[in-house]
């Protein structure tokens, strides 16, 4: 059974939630949405590390309950980011937003706490579902090609993620989600780690992020930014520390997508290229392997999670109010939005690294132990990206949206709901706390270091004030430069189409050309006889068939109609039914085994 | 609530140029600093000289933004309905 002993699994109150939301009626039970992550959250601050919940299932102990350092810590932030969104949402009174976003917390929970590779990869599925029904739930034209993209990618991601893990367990015999030494690894493990660098949006298998998120809801976006990366890099910390592919991969990352924030004009995704980013700094952490850089991926996971769910949420304000996240059409809206542009810029700043917010204490400490593992280049590629990261999050984007002494947006302003305010102050005060207390971060972190890593020193915060300071002075001088243009920029989801574009004409050359000649021969011999054949069936059907089949016939067609209404021909019912299914399945197997 | 600080912001906007020399005097002065603290372990060598990173933030800085808006965005640059063309 999944609640075993005195640990109450975060996905059961979700995977509760997701399934009642149909059937509630009123408004009132938005509310209920607060009550799975406080549930998780007390769920996880009061687990006792061990392993809980060995469920049977296709003869292998399916071991949803890994709790240890490393999952709690993770756990934790997951909870506290799914009550902010679900804060910042609960005024939507679409149920598919509400289904679409607990499913997919269900899963990245499961991932989380998730002891062998089979849970991992059923939540790891689930996530994947429940995110492209948050894209799709923008309810725009764009948002539809943008899911079905996204969708695809993580399929194939997925795909990458299950042959390997078949075939690793077809070499080694277990499922079991440990530690893969990279000096003993073999191609499966490869195969396992492409998967989850598909999630991690690893350049060169990142473009599906900053495609699909600016696209997705605005609530959904909120919750979407927190959950599909960071789950990628918890698995990476717990099977794949110490690979020196990663600290490669994610230092390229970092920089990667720095630079193309600096050209984006969609406010959205320049977030999304600095998810990228950000995500780099800890898959390099990683990858150097170190105790303190691997707590410093682990730390600045966690600030991530809350300064860029403000991040979103703010700009998500924009989006809401004006209808558009396009700083070419934004400007001069502190004014008419001033507390959105302060809580907005307090995760900015954190995401900069300023002293006082909690990215200081988290980019610093990966960057420090990146240069104590005397990895030079990485850390000075790592202080770059801080440069990069300072320009368009933490000045492009509010001087074009809020100030701009050019242009202002003079349109309609919506007015935005109270429960987004308080949403986004409950981050922004957690963004404050932890970059003045650090310890309040440090002390859930899973690796035990040589010597305590303190940010609060003179020469840091020195250092990180020039640093940023000066990053300023050149957006000064840049700043006729840097403004936004209304452009496309390509990226490699234009290999990605070439790609899909090939598949579809091999797919589609054979089958055109034998439908073709099928329907040459149907208009010279198969017409002819069909005639022939009519004339006859109808003399038989008026004399003996009528009387008998009119009674049955409505039978039929009844049964035809409720099959109809499932096979709407929307790919999107079809996978929306596909997942009710297997959440069925899956709840017999456990009631059964 | 909105119209205090808004009209608070508007009236900073105002003065610009105050806030322009606030900045300047601030960079300055964190230069000055940087003279008397140093780092314990410099991590690249250089960076234990004054300055360093004032010159590395606003160097990369203005590099990374010139050659990326100058350069590389118009080379892969396109039209906002590059992919929705002939669908």
């Amino acid at each position: 059974m999944i609640e075993a002993s005195s640990f109450l699994h975060p996905s059961i109150g979700f995977l509760a939630f997701a399934l009642a939301v149909p059937f509630f009626r009123g408004g009132a039970w938005r509310w209920l949405a607060l009550v799975p992550p406080l549930l998780a959250l007390y769920g996880i601050m009061t687990a006792e590390p061990g392993t809980y919940g060995g469920l049977h299932y296709i003869g292998e102990t399916l071991v949803l309950g890994r709790v240890d350092k490393l999952s709690v810590v993770f756990g934790q932030v997951f909870a506290i980011i799914a009550l902010i969104g679900m804060v910042y949402s609960i005024h939507l009174k679409d149920k598919g937003h509400y289904v679409a976003g607990s499913l997919y917390v269900a899963g990245g929970f499961g991932c989380v706490f998730a002891g062998d590779y089979v849970t991992l990869f059923l939540f790891w599925e689930l996530m994947s579902v429940g995110s492209v029904f948050l894209v799709w739930q923008a309810g725009t034209k764009e948002c539809v090609g943008a899911g079905f993209r996204y969708f695809m990618y993580h399929t194939v991601g997925g795909l990458f993620l299950l042959a390997g893990l078949l075939l690793r367990y077809k070499a080694l015999g277990t499922f079991a989600f440990t530690h893969i030494d990279p000096a003993t690894a073999h191609y499966y493990d490869w195969l396992i780690l492409t998967g989850f660098c598909v999630n991690a949006a690893v350049v060169p298998l990142h473009a599906w992020l900053p495609d699909a998120y600016p696209r997705a809801s605005v609530a959904g976006a909120v919750f979407m930014c927190a959950f599909t990366t960071k789950t990628a890099v918890y698995v990476l910390c717990r099977g794949f520390a110490g690979w020196e592919v990663l600290a490669i991969a994610g230092t390229i990352m970092a920089v990667f997508g720095v630079l193309y924030a600096c050209i984006e004009n969609n406010a959205r995704r320049i977030l999304s290229y600095h998810i990228v980013s950000q995500v780099g700094y800890m898959v390099a952490g990683i990858g150097i392997g170190t105790a303190m850089t691997l707590n410093g991926a682990v730390a600045h996971a966690y600030a991530h999670i809350l300064y860029k769910g403000l991040l979103f949420m703010g700009t998500g304000c924009l989006l809401y109010a004006t209808g558009t996240a396009k700083l070419d059409k934004l400007g001069g809206l502190a004014y008419r939005l001033p507390w959105v542009m302060v809580l907005y810029m307090i995760a900015a700043l954190s995401i900069s690294g300023m002293p006082i917010f909690n990215g200081f204490i988290s980019k610093t400490m990966t960057i420090t132990g990146a240069a104590e593992a005397h990895r030079t280049w990485l850390a000075f590629g790592m202080e770059v990206a801080a440069v990069g990261t300072f320009i368009s999050v933490g000045i492009k984007l509010p001087y074009f949206a809020f100030w701009g002494r050019k242009r202002e947006y003079t349109g309609e302003l919506k007015p935005i709901p109270v429960n987004m305010y308080v949403a986004m102050a409950m981050g922004g005060f957690l963004c404050t706390l932890q970059g003045l207390y650090p310890d309040i971060l440090y002390r859930y972190l899973p690796y035990a270091m040589e010597h305590a890593y303190h940010p609060w020193t003179t020469w840091h915060v020195l250092q990180a004030l020039l640093l940023l300071g000066f990053s300023g002075l050149a957006f000064y001088f840049t700043r006729q430069v840097i403004t936004p243009h209304s452009k496309l920029n390509l990226d490699f989801d234009y290999f990605y189409r070439l790609i899909g574009k090939l598949v579809m004409r091999v797919i589609c050359w054979p089958i055109s050309k034998v439908d073709d000649v099928w329907t040459e021969v149907y208009r010279t011999v198969g017409l002819r006889g069909l005639i022939g054949l009519g004339h006859k069936t109808a003399w038989f059907d008026r004399k003996g068939i009528d009387t008998v089949v009119d009674g049955s016939a409505y039978t039929v067609r009844n049964i035809g109609r409720a099959g109809a209404k499932v096979q709407t021909s929307r790919l999107q019912d079809y996978l929306a039914l596909a997942v009710f299914l297997g959440l069925c399945l899956f709840g017999l197997v456990w009631y059964l085994g | 609530m909105n119209s205090g600080l808004g009209i608070l912001l508007e009236k900073m906007r105002d003065n610009w140029k105050a806030w322009r020399i606030v900045f300047f005097v601030v960079l300055a002065l964190l230069v000055v600093l940087n003279f008397f603290v140093h780092p314990h372990h410099p991590h690249f060598g250089l960076d234990k000289h004054p300055g360093f990173w004032a010159i590395f933030g606003c160097g990369i800085g203005l590099v990374m933004v010139l050659v990326m808006k100058k350069i590389v965005q118009p080379t892969i640059g396109r039209k906002e309905d590059y992919y929705d063309r002939g669908e």
